[in-house]
């Protein structure tokens, strides 16, 4: 309520040397989704505010099998512009229309849970970010960018600049189960990536959302994947290791005990899903 | 009746307010706006439950645009109860806190600025020296000796006419339940819900040169509103202009009476036009909700399924003050045993405090919930006897000229027409003697 | 720093005004400009109540900083509705008796008028989906999908979409 300075950088240099002299004075904001309703309700009462919508990060490029998305690219736009199925199909799930044309790809990633649900797509196609600071970028993969709840390895003085995804080769699917048909915070969202070669699955990654901090990989379920046929039994044996292995908690959407019980029944369809997808 | 031509019924009338709606030209409270109008924001208990210390207001002071801070001290009259004008009482609820807390979201000061970013800030700045109590939150736990006792009568619970609930005694239960040949036990719960209108709570207050106030306010109770603030200003009712009747959404969210004296006080005090609205985590956490019930039956039925005694015990779980709590509990213990000729029958329906946010009004409170429960518990009276659902309530349910438990006469009964009707919508085949019953005569179907 | 002065096109008109930093659109219609048919639900989004076109885009209105839309088209209920009359949409919202508190209505109107612009003959599960993220408390949606049906009628002559 008592901003006094909001500033619309017009290029990425432009916003890093305006963090630079800021620093944690400034709120940094990419469509405004989040940081604009604690603003509205005096939760968060900055003084400094940087947003990102004009800096030029608005951008879909494919190369060399693989799909670079500039941070602040709007859902709507990778929801019609996306070369990738199951990312268009994530973004479809996340938010409402006018909340997607606000709400950026790369604001996703500091979501937190119940809401981010694309952010799990971009986890299960093993998605890299690429950082940009004071001294230059770094790439991470996007599973070890969460440290917690609403905590990630983002430096001060650090923005998202760029998201990275291979066209994957093998089989996606996207789940997620709301209290809605559409527009609902989530129960449990699954994002699923499986690869065959032959019969035999060789890569497999399961992205959960809504069950754990923040969007998590559920590793002890891919690992009862690789090496099957993908078949029945080894698909439910991925199920329950993903609902043992998640960190759901209570809240207004879904009670600890449910969203656990739906994480098993989801991964279950997400990995039929591809099943048939294989044999069809 | 004349041979004019019918020009209502039967044809497709526009809404009165519809070209104002589809334009966006309805006037709603938050749409009126005047010069120089101060903001009214309110200091909340941050706690379910505590004694008041101290409060500090020297930081929000500070705040530029901050206008002055009103406390219960203010309020001529700052215990009330809304039900006061049909006669309930005591007075139990403070317009603004005084010593105590009892809910998360109670009303402690208000701050006065000139805009509601001001407001917002400065209320936000308002140091509470609280000394937290132990709380209460399960209606059976608040009546266990030893609970930390919310009222200044001794006990938690509202006090019917010198009893400690709202009490039904038809017939005698206990000989029933020797007759019977099944009894059917159950512990039925609902949540509470939030109205969660899409305009939130709220009026403007405008002084007029006159000596008046204007009272622009989305209340669905725009009497009731009026007198109480009336009466909690100790100010006669013809000194408030209440205008009104344009509501985005109530549902019974918006009979009780919260914004409207504090706001009015706040013009009287500043002698500007002043706006109070909820925020929307206010309209979610702090106003009324549907309250929560929690009922228990005890069912005495025969092999062929007459229900021939029925004892219930219910609470209602009031939150911290009456608000309509009182109302729906005699409203809930005349329905509760449900539209069924029942011969014996004890009820008692307690209305209980909690540390919680106060429940109220919502569309058939009170008997909303022991519809849900009373049908839930008709179904397991089925299954228990190892009868048809249908043929359970064919053969209970009242006719006219029976007697209810609370002693009227029953004079409109449509309980067997509308089930044949509603048999008939989903396609289900009732048995003949059941399409023969009717509810104004008794023997003509059987009746078990 | 100073408020600041931002340029847009308003319901068809070039419109200057002097704003503070991070005021929103809905902040700038309803307090500066006395639009009032962007109606104020929950500030967060969440509710659509607040919902224009920008650049024929739906957007929340409470969430987008004036600033963000400096050279941009915004139309509101206000320039949806004809001098004389109303539009298509408001005459099928009207007849179908898809308000009744009518406070999610403009929200509903705008978020229609995107969709219809954008897909003139949506299904009905288009049109719940594009209706998704406006509320509407007095629970009247599916008069509301049958209006926005009957308005593709009547705007485009064809049936709305299979029901």
């Amino acid at each position: 309520m008592s901003v006094k300075n909001y500033y619309l950088p017009q290029s990425l240099p432009d916003a890093l040397e305006l963090l630079q002299q800021k620093q944690e004075d400034l709120l940094v904001m990419g469509g405004g989704t989040v940081a604009m309703p604690l603003i509205n309700e005096g939760i968060s009462s900055p003084e400094e505010v940087m947003g990102l919508r004009q800096v030029g990060l608005h951008y879909l490029r494919q190369s060399n099998g693989s799909l670079t998305i500039g941070a602040t690219t709007t859902l709507t736009t990778l929801l019609r512009q996306s070369p990738i199925e199951i990312l268009a199909e994530a973004a479809s799930q996340t938010g409402a229309w006018s909340v997607r044309n606000m709400a950026t790809v790369g604001g996703n990633f500091f979501v937190p849970p119940p809401a981010g649900d694309l952010a799990t797509a971009l986890l299960a196609l093993d998605a890299q970010l690429t950082l940009a600071g004071p001294s230059g970028e770094r790439v991470l993969p996007a599973s070890e960018f969460y440290t917690g709840f609403l905590n990630t390895k983002l430096e001060p003085g650090e923005l998202l600049k760029e998201i990275t995804v291979a066209i994957p080769d093998g089989h996606t699917a996207f789940l997620k189960h709301g209290r809605k048909q559409a527009n609902t915070p989530s129960i449990v969202t699954v994002a699923a990536y499986v690869k065959l070669e032959g019969q035999t699955v060789t890569t497999a990654r399961i992205a959960l959302n809504a069950v754990g901090p923040h969007p998590i990989r559920a590793r002890r379920a891919e690992s009862k994947l690789e090496g099957t046929q993908l078949e029945e039994v080894a698909i439910e044996k991925a199920g329950e290791e993903a609902a043992a292995e998640c960190a759901p908690a209570t809240d207004a959407i879904a009670s600890e005990w449910y969203r656990r019980k739906m994480t098993k029944v989801f991964v279950r369809r997400a990995l039929q899903q591809i099943a048939g997808k294989e044999s069809a | 009746m004349s041979e004019r031509a019918l020009n209502a019924v039967g044809q497709s009338i526009r809404r009165r307010d519809g070209q104002g709606h589809v334009t966006g030209k309805t006037v709603y409270v938050d749409d009126i706006k005047f010069r120089d109008m101060l903001h009214l924001k309110m200091v909340r208990s941050p706690v379910p439950h505590a004694r008041i210390k101290g409060i500090d207001f020297s930081e929000a002071e500070k705040v530029p645009g901050f206008v002055r801070a009103l406390t219960y001290k203010d309020v001529p009259k700052n215990i009330y109860t809304i039900l006061t004008l049909i006669g309930v009482g005591p007075d139990e609820e403070p317009v603004l806190a005084e010593d105590t807390v009892r809910y998360k979201g109670e009303q402690i000061a208000a701050i006065i600025a000139e805009s509601e970013g001001a407001a917002l800030e400065a209320a936000g700045k308002v140091a509470l020296d609280l000394e937290e109590l132990p709380a209460v939150f399960d209606v059976e736990e608040a009546l266990k000796p030893g609970a930390p006792i919310l009222k200044d009568w001794g006990t938690n619970y509202f006090v019917y006419e010198g009893h400690h609930c709202r009490r039904v005694r038809y017939g005698d239960v206990e000989k029933g339940f020797a007759e019977a040949d099944f009894i059917v036990e159950e512990r039925y719960q609902t949540s509470p819900i939030e109205h969660a209108p899409t305009e939130t709570t709220g009026c403007v207050v405008k002084p007029e040169p006159d000596g008046r106030y204007t009272v622009y306010t989305n209340t669905q109770a725009i009497f009731f509103s009026l007198d109480n603030s009336a009466l909690i200003l100790n100010i006669p009712f013809n000194k408030l202009h209440f205008v009104g009747g344009t509501v985005g959404g109530g549902f019974g969210g918006k009979v009780d009476v919260i914004v409207e004296p504090i706001a009015i006080l706040a013009s009287m005090k500043t002698g500007k036009p002043v706006r109070y609205m909820f925020m929307r985590d206010e309209e979610m956490q702090v106003s009324s909700t549907r309250g929560a019930w929690r009922m228990y039956y005890k069912d005495g039925v025969t092999k062929d399924g007459r229900i021939v005694a029925r004892q219930i015990t219910s609470y209602a779980d009031a939150g911290a003050y009456n608000r309509h709590t009182p109302y729906a509990v005699t409203k809930h213990a005349a329905n509760v045993a449900g539209p069924y000729d029942i011969p014996n029958v004890h009820i008692d329906a307690h209305c209980v405090y909690t540390n919680r946010q106060p429940g109220s009004a919502m569309r058939g409170f009170g008997v909303t919930p022991a519809s849900f429960a009373l049908e839930v518990q008709m179904d397991k009276i089925a299954e228990t006897v190892g009868l048809d659902p249908w043929h359970v309530r064919f053969i209970n349910a009242y006719r006219n000229g029976d007697i209810k438990p609370h002693r009227k006469v029953v004079e409109d009964a449509t309980l067997i027409e509308a089930m044949q009707a509603a048999a008939q919508l989903v396609g289900h085949q009732l048995p003949e003697k059941f399409l023969q019953m009717h509810s104004d005569d008794r023997e003509g179907g059987d009746h078990g | 720093m100073a408020s600041k002065i931002i340029t847009f096109n308003l319901n068809g008109r070039e419109t200057e005004v002097l704003a503070k930093p991070l005021t929103t659109l809905q902040s700038l219609l309803r307090e500066q400009l006395g639009y009032m048919a962007t109606k104020t639900g929950c500030r967060q989004g969440g509710c659509g109540s607040c919902t224009v076109l920008v650049n024929g885009e739906p957007m929340a209105a409470c969430l987008l900083p004036v600033e963000d839309i400096a050279g941009s088209d915004v139309l509101t209920l206000e320039g949806l509705t004809p001098d004389i009359g109303l539009h298509p949409l408001q005459e099928a919202v009207f007849d179908n008796f898809a308000t009744q508190c009518g406070y999610c209505t403009p929200g509903m109107l705008m978020v229609s008028k995107a969709l219809l612009d954008q897909n003139p003959q949506p299904s009905r599960q288009e049109i719940v989906e594009a209706l998704s993220g406006n509320v509407c408390r007095c629970t009247g949606y599916e008069p509301i999908i049958k209006a926005v049906q009957d308005a593709a009628t009547r705007m485009n002559g064809h049936s709305g979409g299979e029901s």
